[in-house]
C-alpha cells in the first residue's frame, strides 16, 4: 500500500505547491490554473516565538507577586522547568445576518404603590462576523482552551526547534460550535428579553489552524510542583497555579462574615423600619452573596488557579461571572 | 520522523505525524501522505520526569478537597512509567471530519477510558524511537471491530502510545491510584481521601450570624455591639487561619 | 487527492487566471462555470456600461435571485408606511423580485449596504457579451449562502420601514439564481454604479 501521491502540474508536468486549505493554483511553469480534488485541509499558519527563557521566568516571577499567592512564593519558590511549545488553535470567521423582534417590559410604581408595566417594543439587526478560537488538540493540565491573541507575526521560522502539538480535533466540530456560538453571542448582543419575531442566518465564512507559541513553566514550592504558561508572543501569563496563602484565607472570610452579617442587619433594620419587605430581602440577599464568595475563597484559595483549568472554581464573584458568562469571545 | 520514497525520484523523504504535503529536498517535488489505509503508530514523549510527577502528585494531593496533610501523609507505594495504548480514528462523514478514540488495552485505571488524544508532540513509533525505559503496555483489544463500527470512511487511523506515570499510594491503610499524564501534566483520579467542608462552614456560618445578631443590637446598644464586634472578628480570623492552616 | 486542470466544460480550453474566483469564465465560448462538488456550467449576465461612463470601470459580480415573497401578517408597533409592497410586482402582499446579494468579498456593513441598495433600486440594465477587458471582481459567495442571504434582505426591508416590526410571517421561494456583473466605475468617494 503506498501512502505518498507525487502532485506534479497535469499540463506541463512541472512540481507545484498546494497549499493547505486552497483547491486552486497556479502552475508555476506553465501558468495553468489547477483544480485540487479531495481534502486539502485547512489554511495553517504559526506565529513567531518572541520571548526567550529569560524574559519568561521574570514574567513569572512578576505574576507570584500579584493577587492572593502565598506571600512567600518569591524566596521558596523554585524554577525548575521553561521550554516553548506551538499549540494547535482553531481560528473561525462566522457571519451573522437577520433580525430579532421583541419587547422589553419596564415597571413603574407611583406613589400609592401601583406597579404600571409597560411593553417598549425593540427590532434588533444582528448582523456581525464573530470570530472565535479553540485549541485544537486536549490541553490536558495547560489551563488553556482559546487565544486570547490573535495578532502576530505569522512565519513557520521556529517551527523544527519548538515542540509542535499535533491538531487532534475535528474542524468541522469547530465550524458547529462556532456556529452555535455566534447564534447565543448574536441574540446576547440583540438584547431582546422578549422575542416575538426572529429570522436569523447563520454562515461559517473561513477556517484556518494557528499555531501558536506558548512557553511551559514548571516550578516548586516546598515537595509540590505548580505550573505556569507564559504566552510565546506577547509574554503575558496565560494560566497558571500557585500555592494560596492561609493569611488571606482567613481575612477573606473575616471580611465576608462581617460585611455581610453587617449589610444583612442594616437590610433588617431599614426594613422593619420603612415596612419596606424589599429591603429585608435585598440586605439579606447581598450579604449572604459577599459571605458566599468570601467562603469559597476562603474554602479553596488554598491553591491559586487562573486559566482554564477543568477543576477551576470561581473564587472570586470576577471569576464566576467571567466564567459564566464570558468564555471565548475575543 | 518517518522517511518514505519520492515519487518522483525515488530519493528518501522524511515526514512528520502532522505533515499533509511534504517536498522532496532533491527533485522538490511536492508530495502528499494519503493515511486513508494505512495504519500508523505514535508515540508521545515524556515531558514529565519522576521527580516532577511525585511534585505534580503532591500539588494536586494538597488541593483544597483532598484531606488535610494527604500530601505529606500519603505513602508513595510505588510509581511506574508506562505507555498505554488509545487508538485514534479520523473519518469522513458526509464530508464532514469526525475524531474517535478508543482504548487499546483494558484497565481499570482511572481516566483511560474517556481519553481524548492528549496533546503533544506526536512522534512516530518506530524502531528508532526511544522508549525511555518506559514499560510498553501491550494493546490487547484490536482494531479491526472498532473499524467495523465507525460511521463514514476512513481519513487515518493509528495506535497512540500516551505516556503515562501510574502512582500506587497508602493513606490511612487504604490503597489509591492516580495517572499523571507525562505529556500534559493533568491527573486522573478514581477515588481519594477526602476533606470535609464542615469546619469551613460552620465558621463562616457562625461569624455570619454573629454579625448579623450584633448588627441588630446596635440598635440597643451601640457600645456593646460595636464591643462584641471587635471581639468577633477577632475570634473569626483565629477560628478562619486556623481552620485554614489545620482542617 | 487528485490534480486537475482547470478547462471549460464546454469547450475544453484551459483557463488561466491569476486571481482566485469561485466562478470561472471562459472567453473563447464566455461560458461560466463553478466547481462545488461538481462541475456546474452557470447562468450568468454581463450589464454594460453606459456609453459616457468614465474610463476606470469595475465590474462587481451579484447574486440576483428571481424570487416570489408574500407576507401573509405583518404586525408593526407604529408607522405605517409599507416599503417591500412599493417594489413588489404583483398584488399589495405578494409578488415578485429581484434580489440582489453581493458575491464578492464584503464586510458586513458593505454586504448590507449593497444588497440593500440593488434590491431596492432594482436596477436596469442592457445585456453586453463580454467583460471587454473591463477588471471584474472574483466572486467570493456560493449560490448556497447567497440564498441563505435572501431572507436577510427581505426581513430588512420590512423592519426598516418606520415603526418597530413586533412579528412577520411571510413566505420566500426563489426560482432561479444567476451571477450577474453589474458595472461600476471607481471614483474618489468609492465605487458608483456605471449603468
Amino acid at each position: 500500500m503506498t501512502i505518498s501521491v507525487g502532485l506534479n502540474c497535469p499540463a506541463c508536468g512541472g512540481a507545484i505547491q498546494v497549499t493547505e486549505g486552497d483547491n486552486v493554483l497556479n502552475c508555476g511553469y506553465c501558468g495553468s490554473l489547477l483544480w485540487v480534488e479531495g481534502d486539502t485541509g485547512v489554511l495553517t499558519v504559526a506565529y513567531r516565538n518572541m520571548q526567550d527563557r529569560d524574559g519568561v521566568l521574570r514574567a513569572t516571577e512578576r505574576w507570584w507577586k500579584k493577587g492572593f499567592k502565598a506571600r512567600n512564593l518569591g524566596q521558596r519558590g523554585n524554577l525548575r522547568e521553561c521550554y516553548p511549545i506551538y499549540l494547535p488553535f482553531w481560528s473561525t470567521t462566522t457571519r451573522v445576518a437577520g433580525w430579532i423582534c421583541g419587547y422589553e417590559e419596564r415597571h413603574y410604581t407611583d406613589r400609592n404603590g401601583n406597579t404600571r408595566t409597560e411593553r417598549v417594543p425593540k427590532e434588533e439587526m444582528v448582523l456581525r462576523d464573530y470570530r472565535y478560537t479553540g485549541i485544537a488538540c486536549d490541553p490536558g493540565d495547560l489551563g488553556i482552551k482559546y487565544l486570547r491573541n490573535t495578532a502576530g507575526e505569522a512565519s513557520f521560522a521556529d517551527f523544527e526547534s519548538i515542540p509542535t502539538f499535533e491538531s487532534t480535533t475535528s474542524k468541522d466540530d469547530m465550524i458547529e460550535s462556532s456556529k452555535q456560538s455566534a447564534l447565543h453571542d448574536a441574540h446576547r448582543d440583540a438584547d431582546v428579553p422578549h422575542v416575538t419575531f426572529e429570522k436569523v442566518t447563520v454562515i461559517p465564512k473561513n477556517i484556518a489552524q494557528i499555531y501558536y507559541p506558548v512557553w511551559v513553566v514548571r516550578y516548586a514550592y516546598g515537595e509540590r510542583m505548580y505550573m505556569v504558561t507564559v504566552d510565546g508572543v506577547t509574554g503575558e501569563i496565560l494560566s497558571g497555579r500557585a500555592p494560596g496563602d492561609p493569611l488571606y484565607q482567613s481575612l477573606a472570610v473575616t471580611g465576608g462574615t462581617s460585611v455581610g452579617g453587617l449589610i444583612a442587619a442594616a437590610g433588617l433594620v431599614l426594613g422593619a423600619a420603612a415596612e419596606e419587605p424589599y429591603f429585608i430581602i435585598g440586605g439579606l440577599f447581598i450579604g449572604v452573596v459577599i459571605l458566599g464568595f468570601t467562603y469559597l475563597f476562603f474554602r479553596h484559595g488554598s491553591e491559586i488557579i487562573e486559566g482554564d483549568f477543568k477543576d477551576k472554581r470561581a473564587t472570586s464573584p470576577m471569576d464566576w461571572i467571567r466564567s459564566n458568562l464570558g468564555g471565548l469571545r475575543i | 520522523m518517518a522517511s518514505m520514497k519520492c515519487t518522483k525520484c525515488g530519493a528518501p523523504v522524511e515526514f512528520d505525524v502532522g505533515d499533509k504535503f511534504v517536498k522532496c529536498s532533491y527533485c522538490s517535488s511536492q508530495i502528499f501522505i494519503d493515511r486513508s489505509g494505512a495504519g500508523f503508530y505514535y508515540a508521545l514523549p515524556f515531558a514529565i520526569g519522576e521527580s516532577e510527577a511525585v511534585g505534580i502528585f503532591r500539588r494536586w494531593a494538597g488541593g483544597s478537597t483532598r484531606a488535610k496533610d494527604l500530601d505529606k501523609l500519603a505513602q508513595i507505594s510505588s510509581l511506574k512509567k508506562q505507555y498505554f495504548p488509545v487508538y485514534l480514528f479520523k473519518r469522513d462523514v458526509n464530508g464532514m471530519e469526525q475524531i474517535h478514540v478508543e482504548p487499546a488495552a483494558s484497565t481499570t485505571l482511572p481516566g483511560l477510558h474517556s481519553l481524548k488524544v492528549p496533546g503533544g508532540d506526536l512522534k512516530i513509533f518506530d524502531d528508532k524511537f526511544d522508549a525511555g525505559g518506559a514499560e510498553l503496555i501491550k494493546p490487547d483489544i484490536e482494531m479491526a471491530p472498532y473499524l467495523e463500527q465507525l460511521p463514514g470512511t476512513p481519513k487515518e487511523q493509528a495506535l497512540v502510545y500516551f505516556p503515562i506515570w501510574r502512582l500506587d499510594y497508602v493513606f490511612e491503610q487504604r490503597r489509591y491510584v492516580v495517572v499523571i499524564s507525562a505529556s500534559s501534566s493533568e491527573i486522573f483520579s478514581g477515588d481519594f481521601p477526602a476533606r470535609s467542608s464542615g469546619a469551613y462552614m460552620l465558621v463562616a456560618g457562625v461569624g455570619f450570624l454573629a454579625f448579623l445578631g450584633e448588627g441588630l443590637l446596635a440598635l440597643a446598644s451601640t457600645a456593646l455591639a460595636l464591643g462584641l464586634m471587635a471581639i468577633t472578628v477577632v475570634g473569626v480570623f483565629v477560628a478562619a487561619n486556623f481552620v485554614a492552616r489545620r482542617m | 487527492m487528485r490534480v486537475l486542470q482547470i478547462k471549460c466544460p464546454r469547450c475544453q480550453q484551459p483557463i488561466y487566471s491569476k486571481t482566485k474566483d469561485l466562478a470561472f469564465y471562459c472567453p473563447h465560448c464566455r461560458t461560466m462555470h463553478v466547481r462545488d462538488g461538481g462541475v456546474h456550467i452557470i447562468d450568468f449576465d454581463i450589464a454594460e456600461f453606459n456609453v459616457n461612463a468614465p474610463q476606470d470601470r469595475v465590474y462587481m459580480p451579484f447574486w440576483r435571485l428571481f424570487s416570489t415573497v408574500r407576507i401573509d401578517q405583518s404586525q408593526v408597533a407604529g408607522g405605517t408606511l409599507f416599503k417591500l409592497g412599493r417594489l413588489l410586482k404583483g398584488t399589495a402582499n405578494g409578488g415578485n423580485l429581484f434580489i440582489y446579494v453581493p458575491a464578492w468579498h464584503t464586510e458586513v456593513q458593505e454586504f448590507k449596504r449593497w444588497a440593500m441598495d440593488m434590491t431596492e433600486s432594482q436596477p436596469m440594465y442592457s445585456l453586453g457579451t463580454d467583460f471587454a477587458n473591463v477588471e471584474r471582481l472574483p466572486t467570493a459567495v456560493t449560490r448556497e449562502e447567497a440564498m441563505r442571504m435572501a431572507d436577510f434582505v427581505i426581513v430588512t426591508m420590512e423592519a426598516e420601514r418606520p415603526g418597530t416590526l413586533q412579528y412577520l410571517r411571510y413566505s420566500l421561494q426563489v426560482h432561479d439564481a444567476r451571477l450577474v456583473y453589474l458595472p461600476f466605475v471607481r471614483g474618489p468617494g468609492g465605487v458608483t454604479p456605471g449603468f
